[in-house]
Parts: C-alpha cells; sequence; structure tokens
C-alpha cells in the first residue's frame, strides 16, 4: 500500500512537472498571454512582470510553484483574475455528474446489448455491432448536435442548456456515454462468447443451468475483465470528451475551464486541471487493481 | 425547476415587502449569448460583447444618446474649462447603489482613484487615464475632476463600461475585487444574483431604479423582474434555442442561418462603432514596402464577391479604416480601390514581379511574391479563417499572391509579431468612439502599430484630435489621416464593417443596440410580452 501511494505521488509530481515544462518550452511568454489582446506598452509590461513576479529565475518560479502546490494553492488564474481553486472547486461538481451519468449510461448500455446478443443468431448481432460501430466512429460533437437537434430542439423533450435538474443531464450523458457503450459492448461480447466456448459452460449446461443463468452468472465474470482493462482509456474518453460536451451544451464543468485555460495559455488553470487529471487515474488505477482481485480471486495479492 | 422554485418563492417575498416592485409586472425572460465575461467587474471590463452584461448592473456617468451625443445619466450635467482641462460634474442626488449606500462625489472620487491602484488596470491607467491628474469632492452632488493636459476622449471614457460607478463600500470588501461578482455592487436596473461559470448569469430587477438616461425607451424599474443569460457557445445550439422556444433572445446569428430565422422571428442587425475588420500591411520589409504590392492585393480582391459567398449578403463592406457607423467616417473613400484585376498585374509587373513560378505564383530574384498571416485562435471569429481563405484563393488566382494564412495559439501569434515574421495583421477594434482605436493603431510608436508604418504628419494630426473636444474639428482631421493611410499611403485593406446581430421571438419587445458602441443594449426596456 505504501508503495503503492509512493507510486501515486510520482505520477503526480511527473505530471506537475512535465506539464510546467510543456507550457515553459511553448511559443510566447507568459507577459504576451498576460497581455492578450491588449493594448502592449513597454511601462504595461513592467507593471505585469511585478505583478506576477517573473523576473525571478525559472528554477526559483518553478521551485516556489512546487512549493504551493504543496501546501494545496494552485495560483491565481491569469485570465479570470480569481484563485484556481476556486475557480476548480465550483466547476468539479458538474463535470463529476456529467461524467458519472455517461459512463453509468455507458455501461449499462453495453452490459444490456451484450448480454441480449451474445451467441444470438446472425441478424441480432450484426446490427447490434453496427450500430455501435457507428457510435464509435462518429465524433462525439455531432452526436451532441443529432441528439440536441431531434430531442431538444424538435421534440422538445430536454432542454438545450445549464446543469439544474436530471432532465438537463440526459443528453450530454447519452452524447458523452454511447461511444463508451459502443466500445464496451464490442468488448464484452466478445468476452462473453468465448466464456461460453469454455468447457465450463459445456458442464453448467450439462447440470441444467439455463443459458441466461449461465450467461448472467458465469460467463459475464470471465468477459468483464477485458472490459475492466478498458476502463483507464475510458476515464481519458471521459475526461476528455467534456471538453466538447460542455461547451455544446452550455453547461459549465471544467472541460470548459480547460478549453479556455488552454486557448488563453492560462498557465496555473492548466496545470491545476492536469494534476487534477493524474489524480483522477490514479485513484481508478488503484480501484482497478482491488477490482481485478473480487472479479477473478485468481489474482492474488 | 425545482432550483428556480425557491428563487420564486423569495421574489414574491420581496414584492410584498416593497410595494414599489407591485406597480410593474412580474416577467422574466431568457437570453442565449454566446460569450462569457471574463470579469464581472466593469473597471476590469475587456470584451465588448459583454457590454450589455456591464450596463445591466452599472450605470456610467454619462450615456450616448440616440444620435451619438452624450447625455448626462448619474451626471445630471457637467462643464468643461476653456483650456480643457477641468470637468465639473453636477450628480444626481437621489441615487443608491444596490448595497443601500448612497452615489456621491465621494463615489466618483473613489472609483477613479481605484485606476491608479497599482496592479489593479494597467492598461486603463496608462491610455484612458493618461491624462488624468485629480478628482476633488467640491460638495456631495459636485465633483471636479483636473487633467493634466486636455484629452478629446475623456467623455467617452465616462460614458464606456469602465465607468460603471461601483459602490465604493464594496470596492473595499469585494472577496475578489479584479473578477467582480455578486458582492461588487453597483446602481444600474438589475441585480445580480447568480452567476455560475459556463452556464448562466442571472438577474433580478432592482425595485428602487428611477436614473434612467433620457434616451431611454421608458423611466423607473425595467419591465423584466428576471433575467438569465444562458451561455451558449455553439451557434447552431444558440438558433435551436431560439426556435424550439427555450430562449426568447439570442445575439450572434451567424449568416447561413439569417434567412431561416427572419421567416418566424423578429431579427436585427447594427453596425458596430470602431475601426473595420481590415488587414494592415506590413510596410517594413518586402513585399508590402513597395507601396504598388500593397495596391496590388487591394486590386486583386473583388471584396463584394468574397463577401456575399462568405457572408451570404449579410456584411457591409468598409472603405475605410473607420468604421461606417462612425461620426468621423469619410464616406469620400467609397469606390476608391478595389477589384481591378488588370490594375493589380500592372502594379506588379511594375514593381518586378514579374516572372511565374511552376505553381503559378509571382517570383522576384528567385523568391516567391508570399505572405502571411498569422491570428490567434482565441480571437478568430465571425467567419473570419473562411473570408481569409477565399482571399486567398482569389489573389492567387487573379495575380499570383501566395497568401498564407495561419491560424495558431496565443503564444505563437504574439511571436510572429513579435519577431515581424507576417506581412499581414487582421485586426478590428470595438472601441465607441474611433479616435481611441486609431490612437493604437496608427502612430508610430502606436501600441499595436502592426504596419510599422511612421508618418509624422498622421501623428501630429492624431494627436491635435485627441486634444481637441471640437467634434467637427475632430472629424475634418479624421477625414485626412483616413485619406493619408487609405487612398495616400494604402497601408490597410478595409474589408467588412462589423456588425452584431439580435433574434427573437415576436413577443418581445424593446431590444435594442447601444448607440455608442453598436453592441446589443442591456435589457433595461425590454419586454417579455405574452
Amino acid at each position: 500500500m505504501i508503495k503503492r501511494l509512493g507510486t501515486g505521488l510520482a505520477v503526480l509530481w511527473a505530471a506537475a512537472t512535465s506539464s510546467y515544462v510543456a507550457l515553459l518550452l511553448a511559443p510566447g511568454d507568459t507577459i504576451d498571454i498576460l497581455i492578450g489582446n491588449g493594448v502592449d506598452t513597454p511601462e504595461i509590461r513592467a507593471k505585469i512582470v511585478a505583478e506576477w513576479g517573473l523576473d525571478r529565475p525559472e528554477v526559483v518560479q518553478y521551485l516556489s510553484y512546487l512549493w504551493r502546490l504543496l501546501h494545496g494553492d494552485f495560483g491565481r488564474s491569469y485570465q479570470l483574475q480569481r484563485g484556481v481553486g476556486e475557480i476548480l472547486a465550483t466547476q468539479v461538481g458538474p463535470t463529476l455528474q456529467l461524467t458519472l451519468a455517461a459512463a453509468a449510461t455507458g455501461v449499462s448500455l453495453a452490459v444490456i446489448i451484450a448480454l441480449a446478443t451474445a451467441g444470438r443468431g446472425r441478424w441480432l448481432r450484426g446490427t447490434a455491432s453496427a450500430v455501435e460501430l457507428v457510435s464509435v466512429s462518429v465524433p462525439p460533437f455531432l452526436i451532441g448536435i443529432v441528439l440536441l437537434s431531434v430531442f431538444s430542439f424538435t421534440f422538445g423533450w430536454f432542454p438545450v442548456s445549464g446543469a439544474s435538474g436530471p432532465q438537463a443531464l440526459v443528453l450530454p450523458a447519452l452524447a458523452l456515454g454511447l461511444p463508451i457503450a459502443g466500445v464496451l459492448g464490442q468488448v464484452l461480447r466478445g468476452g462473453l462468447e468465448r466464456a461460453l466456448e469454455q468447457p465450463f459452460a459445456v458442464t453448467a449446461r450439462a447440470r441444467g443451468l439455463t443459458e441466461r443463468a449461465l450467461v448472467a452468472r458465469h460467463a459475464l465474470r470471465h468477459a468483464l475483465i477485458p472490459a475492466v482493462t478498458l476502463a483507464g482509456w475510458f476515464t481519458g474518453t471521459l475526461l476528455g470528451g467534456t471538453v466538447i460536451t460542455e461547451a455544446l451544451f452550455g453547461r459549465p464543468g471544467l472541460g470548459q475551464v480547460a478549453m479556455q485555460a488552454v486557448t488563453g495559455r492560462d498557465m496555473p488553470v492548466v496545470m491545476a486541471v492536469v494534476l487534477l487529471s493524474a489524480v483522477v487515474y490514479v485513484a481508478i488505477s488503484t480501484l482497478l487493481d482491488l477490482a481485478y482481485r473480487a472479479i477473478d480471486p485468481r489474482i492474488g495479492g | 425547476m425545482k432550483r428556480i422554485l425557491p428563487v420564486l418563492v423569495l421574489t414574491l417575498a420581496a414584492c410584498g415587502s416593497q410595494p414599489s416592485a407591485q406597480q410593474a409586472q412580474a416577467a422574466t425572460l431568457t437570453w442565449a449569448i454566446e460569450t462569457q465575461p471574463i470579469t464581472l467587474n466593469p473597471q476590469q471590463w475587456a470584451q465588448n460583447k459583454v457590454r450589455l452584461l456591464v450596463f445591466n448592473q452599472f450605470d456610467a456617468l454619462l450615456s450616448r444618446g440616440r444620435d451619438g451625443a452624450f447625455e448626462p445619466w448619474l451626471a445630471k450635467s457637467w462643464k468643461v474649462s476653456d483650456d480643457g482641462l477641468t470637468y465639473t460634474f453636477e450628480l444626481r442626488d437621489d441615487v443608491t447603489f444596490h448595497d443601500g449606500t448612497k452615489f456621491d462625489a465621494a463615489a466618483v472620487k473613489a472609483n477613479l482613484e481605484q485606476f491608479l491602484v497599482p496592479g489593479y488596470n494597467a492598461a486603463v491607467a496608462a491610455i484612458q487615464l493618461a491624462a488624468f491628474d485629480k478628482a476633488e469632492v467640491v460638495s456631495p452632488t459636485t465633483v471636479k475632476v483636473t487633467l493634466k493636459k486636455p484629452d478629446g476622449l475623456f467623455l467617452d471614457f465616462l460614458a464606456s463600461p469602465y465607468s460603471g460607478q461601483v459602490s465604493p463600500k464594496s470596492l473595499k470588501s469585494a472577496k475578489n475585487l479584479k473578477f467582480g461578482g455578486l458582492d461588487l455592487v453597483g446602481t444600474g436596473p438589475f441585480i445580480l444574483d447568480r452567476y455560475v461559470q459556463g452556464q448562466e448569469i442571472h438577474y433580478h430587477r432592482n425595485p428602487a431604479y428611477k436614473w434612467a438616461p433620457p434616451s431611454a425607451g421608458h423611466q423607473g424599474p425595467a419591465y423584466l423582474s428576471e433575467l438569465t443569460y444562458r451561455f451558449l457557445p455553439e451557434a447552431a445550439v444558440r438558433v435551436g434555442a431560439l426556435t424550439s422556444g427555450q430562449v426568447q433572445v439570442i445575439e450572434g446569428v451567424p449568416a447561413t442561418e439569417v434567412n431561416l430565422i427572419k421567416k418566424d422571428h423578429a431579427f436585427q442587425t447594427a453596425l458596430n462603432s470602431g475601426t473595420s475588420f481590415s488587414y494592415y500591411f506590413n510596410t517594413s520589409h518586402a513585399p508590402f514596402d513597395d507601396q504598388r504590392v500593397r495596391q496590388a492585393f487591394r486590386e486583386a480582391v473583388n471584396v463584394d464577391a468574397v463577401l456575399a459567398s462568405v457572408y451570404q449578403g449579410t456584411a457591409t463592406r468598409a472603405w475605410s479604416v473607420v468604421g461606417k457607423a462612425s461620426p468621423f467616417y469619410d464616406p469620400s473613400l467609397e469606390h476608391t480601390f478595389g477589384g481591378d484585376t488588370a490594375k493589380a498585374n500592372a502594379l506588379l509587373d511594375e514593381a518586378g514581379w514579374t516572372r511565374r513560378d511552376s505553381a503559378g505564383f509571382r517570383v522576384k530574384d528567385g523568391k516567391r511574391l508570399t505572405v502571411r498571416s498569422v491570428s490567434s485562435a482565441p480571437f478568430v471569429r465571425d467567419r473570419r479563417d473562411i473570408l481569409a481563405q477565399a482571399i486567398q484563393a482569389q489573389v492567387k488566382q487573379t495575380a499570383g499572391i501566395d497568401f498564407q494564412v495561419k491560424i495558431v495559439d496565443q503564444g505563437t501569434a504574439q511571436q510572429a509579431l513579435d519577431e515581424n515574421q507576417y506581412e499581414i495583421f487582421e485586426n478590428s477594434r470595438g472601441d465607441s468612439d474611433v479616435g481611441a482605436a486609431l490612437n493604437l493603431i496608427l502612430p508610430s510608436k502606436g501600441a499595436i502599430n502592426r504596419t510599422r508604418f511612421s508618418d509624422p504628419r498622421v501623428d501630429k494630426w492624431l494627436a491635435q484630435a485627441s486634444a481637441t473636444a471640437d467634434q467637427a474639428l475632430r472629424k475634418e482631421i479624421y477625414t485626412r489621416v483616413q485619406r493619408a493611410v487609405v487612398t495616400e499611403k494604402a497601408i490597410v485593406f478595409p474589408i467588412y464593417v462589423p456588425a452584431d446581430q439580435l433574434a427573437a421571438q415576436k413577443s418581445v419587445h424593446g431590444l435594442g443596440f447601444d448607440p455608442g458602441s453598436g453592441t446589443p443594449r442591456n435589457a433595461y426596456d425590454v419586454q417579455a410580452g405574452t
């Protein structure tokens, strides 16, 4: 456990440092960003340098950045003129809601479709497979626009924007969850079908177990291992997808904050978002390890 | 809905305790806007697109009437001394801030002096308030402002969002002064009560409001009791939200959707003030150090055809660096350049770009006639990327010019500008007084002089025009400036006049544009109707 914690911290440090270095190496300097499209004179530059402490050596700036991180101080946003911690605190909630809802949608759709179609006739499988392929290959932006035009603009079932109430969550969660359902569904069905050809399946059938019970109680567990391995990809897709989904649906959240920060090169915000994503990855990979053991007792500690 | 209910209940309760609010009917409106504010503090304001939000919550000292002339607002009257150095303002004595404190001369002084706090707003302190010396409280309703030198743009500053009067008490106590928010209050017709970044901003009516400027459509409290602005950056989504009735008003209607919207909705558009969207030629190195090449580039483009295809007839062609909506616009420049392919080729031949390479581009001394434009992605709007592609195709076809369009991140764009690695700079500015924009773009030492062009006459004229408040004289001087840079020296290629659009359900009344800036007006006169 201590070893895990150590690895986790190392990953966080690496994420913090590499994002810092990457932004440092990117073209243009911080003062240019702070000035933006605005008025640019030597005296304004001098004032900005003094205000943000940009005249210190880079190593000192880096170390003071790490030191402040250790104290939970993410600094101030260049663009938004507010504490980064405060910005993130207000934006984490909506993103968490969206990603959890999308993950739940994706996973349950995948499980339902896989259970319903595994080992069934060619037509059913073929149709499911085609739908999955479409949902994976169509860009999320387009899925979102189509969902909006049909269910919001034409039928008026769901509101287009806002994070208020569960109704407003339906379409964005679908837009974000469908590609996940597509990939996960295919992997799950493949796993189920392989499991159903195993000798234990024959034994179970011989003991008189119905096909449905066999799939749900025995085969699913085998099919889960490859699916769970995908969870890392899954987290990345969700976090990346929020950027598009949140802007499209006019939702608050980390995605649109990250987008604004990256285009405006708002370093403190970008780095805080990178760190937060790293934390999420570390947490999820730890949970996965535990999950493997629960699913397959043969993987011992 | 669940979250809205408590707000309604609260509002009803508030109405019960304040009889003045009962006179106006309860009405709510939802308005989808494209741009999120990066700050809610008017003194930090930097986005023309959010001007409409500023003046919901804040009032300025002066306003601009429908003809663009200054008129009283929180200042009842003003006097300027003959030497142009002393401004004396008589203030209204019946104005209170949303936090209950009284608006008076001390508040005006505190607001002006706030800009001088180091690190607060260096840009405004250095440009708009460069001439500001001191503000003195003469009596509770009289304030005297002294300038170091005459400044023809000072009244414009006092009518701008920067002059939105903030309660001095909240200037001291606001948790996030530079960002503003619920605890940074003004005197405006609406009171900010909720801001959700990335989603919406919500106001309720200020029931005590009775100090609208004379040109407003009515006096007394606003018609709307509740007002929500939703941030919908995607144009197609804004249009869908309007046509499906989820919002009542949208701004920023894409050219491709205008005809569809016009069928069932009220649509209006207005030209922005400030400068036209123009290509500025970098005159510091080849090929645009040669005036013939600059003129040839302008002649090689059929601007009308390009605008018609990119904006489907919704764009207004520009003929001067000064926008058509400005009182200083010189109409004599119309139809003086552009679209003459034969002339373009003759000019380029004359300038020595006679040979062609295998790709069909002109060549001189083994170098291709290449011009580059570098723009920063966050500031590319209005389909200007598509516009650049259309111009790119035209100049290649008609004159053999290799126009390279690069859209990059802000740092890379800034680097190209700093290192002089560009030939064309694309820009428009929305300043309500175009003089402010010209002062940044045209003088030899202008803060955003990207033409790197220097003409002592232009420098002198601009300084003269800035030092006087005599509008007739300023018009005469700016006419000279426009003729010098557009016709005589051809350092700028004006393309179109930026505009704003509003579309609304037909039941909504009282929408309009700010006469000073040409951007959508605040919601004070708006009625949701039934």
